[in-house]
């Protein structure tokens, strides 16, 4: 993660940038709300301030949140909501099943803090199966934001196409990533390649990327670098997309901040599985028994051998195979 | 408003008994669904939809100004079936199709069904999602009310006191709660299981304006619900002490005829008791 702490001014929060996004259009419509379960951000305290109308604090009660949504979808209403992402899904996920998901109701549900984010918090505040538990509700689209514009971008969609999305954000600002995401249209493909490479591919997605980015300069320093794939839009995973983006990749590696069980890895799985294109493939991630030593994020992505050492380390492995 | 938006009490007592035979003959026609817990909100449903309570217009269930009703307690929601065929919500040839492959009338409630404004089924979201348009109808300056039936039962969820603190917090008094207090569960009785104790003085304490009646009693009932609008503020929570299964002796106040079927004895017992004609067939 040093790279998001060398730079003089640090890269903006993707809280923020979602949030500035949607103060600016609710201000122009007055059928957006916001809910929090008592979470915040700076930006929220502007959009609180310009748009106290169109924001609700639901309580610690995320359940409550999720029905009172369901409720004021029904009557209309563009809703947003907002928590820590550990208690936004899995706090609530009958509530999420049984209201949002079999009425299939546009609400955005915006999670922050996915993965190891909450470092220090450990294993109650760690978002480590919210990919498995969104992506397997009816209807749900699941999005995962590695920098700011593309938070934007999450932004821009929600307003521009409503749908049950589950967008996810990571705690700490990320510097930016090209090529850029920046509005609704750049998200149609679900992935973008963000370093060149050939042979063996890596995807992954959020704060992840910038580790793969980091193994991929390593690699490329030995004369072979990965493609390195920001699968931003897990569900729906667009089987074309990501066949025309593995193309020429003989074998991937899958990185993520997630349970192994039903997760990232198995999304590409399944997907590449269904589309009878299945490659050589190894899955980095959280095994099922992990235990939490307390540390910086970075000393947990070591330990869970998720960090870029690990990633470059993989890649050497699944090299000699898809030769 | 329906016609018979505003019965007086003995027409409502006819039609509370039209409502249990006509759930009784739905249920029976396939042996599908929950006559119990149907039969003790029967009066409750008959005021709110025939009393002169809820704002509604015959043949529009999607009338921008309807009162919203959600009945949370979702295993019963069928009962409201023949109620929205009665207002022309839907054609009532389709409640002979209850629970059968390609009718839109499930045992659980969804709002595909005409007049259905929520998902019910799993407990303890109805009283969230009224809050919801109750909200909705306080931002827009929209008059319509929201009332949810929800089971006693259904009150061990605590999602439902998350969504009571919220509302009595936003002072939603076009919000009404009728907890059909039937005090059973599949597994016995609720003071037996685990306590509820009473639920008007935890409605109260949550902030709502409470009154405790008798279920049954239509005049009572209807007295409660007059109250609406005069709350100082509050939304109002009706607490109606109900018996589970009324209207079927054997089936009163028993726990084990949750989701039990009678034999064709009992059933012509039931049709007998309910006044339907014919001790039995699926006419």
């Amino acid at each position: 993660m040093t790279e998001t702490q060398t730079a003089a001014a640090p890269p903006p929060l993707m809280r923020d940038a979602f949030i500035d996004r949607l103060t600016e259009a609710a201000g122009q419509h007055d059928d957006i709300l916001f809910i929090s379960a008592d979470f915040g951000a700076k930006a929220l305290d502007r959009f609180r301030q310009d748009r106290a109308g169109q924001f609700l604090h639901a309580g610690i009660s995320e359940q409550n949140m999720v029905d009172l949504a369901a409720g004021l979808a029904l009557s209309g209403k563009r809703v947003f909501l907002y928590a820590m992402a550990p208690f936004l899904t899995l706090r609530c996920l009958e509530q999420i099943k049984a209201t949002l998901a079999a009425m299939r109701l546009p609400v955005s549900l915006l999670g922050v803090g996915v993965g190891l984010g909450y470092d220090h918090a450990t294993l109650t505040h760690f978002a480590i199966e919210d990919l498995a538990c969104l992506r397997a509700m009816n209807g749900m689209e699941v999005l995962t934001a590695a920098d700011a514009p593309s938070a934007v971008a999450m932004a821009d969609l929600c307003l521009a196409s409503p749908a049950l999305r589950y967008v996810r954000l990571d705690r700490q600002g990320l510097t930016a990533l090209a090529p850029p995401l920046e509005k609704a249209a750049d998200l149609a493909p679900g992935l973008r390649q963000i370093s060149d490479g050939g042979g063996i591919a890596v995807l992954t997605c959020g704060a992840l990327c910038h580790a793969a980015l980091e193994a991929a300069a390593q690699l490329g320093g030995e004369g072979q670098p990965p493609k390195v794939i920001d699968l931003y839009r897990i569900k729906p995973l667009s089987a074309p997309a990501l066949l025309e983006a593995l193309q020429g990749c003989r074998a991937i590696v899958t990185v993520e901040e997630q349970l192994l069980d039903g997760g990232f890895g198995s999304a590409v799985a399944e997907t590449l599985l269904d589309a009878g294109a299945m490659l050589p493939m190894r899955r980095l991630g959280l095994r099922d028994g992990f235990v939490v030593e307390n540390g910086h994020r970075d000393r947990l992505w070591r330990n869970f051998g998720i960090d870029a050492q690990a990633i470059a380390q993989a890649v050497r492995e699944m090299a000699p195979a898809s030769a | 408003m329906s016609a018979e938006s505003s019965l007086p009490i003995n027409d409502l007592k006819e039609r509370a008994a039209w409502l249990r035979r006509r759930v009784f003959e739905m249920v029976m026609q396939h042996r599908e669904g929950h006559v119990p817990s149907s039969f003790s909100m029967a009066e409750i449903l008959t005021l709110l939809y025939y009393g002169g309570v809820a704002r509604l217009r015959r043949g529009a269930p999607d009338w921008p100004d309807r009162d919203r009703i959600l009945v949370s307690k979702g295993h019963a929601a069928h009962a409201l079936y023949p109620i929205l065929a009665d207002l022309d919500y839907f054609d009532s040839a389709e409640l002979e199709r209850f629970t059968q492959p390609g009718s839109f009338l499930g045992m659980y409630a969804d709002n595909r069904v005409p007049g259905i404004e929520g998902i019910s089924g799993s407990l303890g979201h109805g009283l969230g999602m009224g809050a919801g348009f109750a909200l909705s109808a306080r931002m827009e300056g929209r008059d319509f009310r929201t009332f949810v039936v929800l089971g006693d039962g259904e009150c061990y969820e605590g999602s439902v006191w998350e969504s009571a603190m919220f509302a009595a917090h936003h002072g939603l008094d076009n919000l009404v709660a009728i907890v059909d207090r039937n005090a059973l569960c599949i597994l016995g009785r609720t003071e037996d299981l685990v306590r509820l104790g009473s639920l008007a003085d935890k409605w109260r304490s949550f902030g709502w304006a409470v009154e405790e009646v008798d279920g049954h009693d239509l005049a009572a009932l209807r007295a409660a619900m007059d109250r609406i609008g005069s709350t100082d503020g509050l939304p109002l929570a009706i607490v109606a002490n109900t018996v589970k299964g009324k209207g079927v002796s054997f089936m009163e106040g028993r726990a084990e005829w949750h989701n039990r079927m009678p034999s064709p004895e009992q059933e012509a017992q039931a049709r007998q008791e309910l006044g339907l004609a014919g001790a039995s067939g699926h006419d």
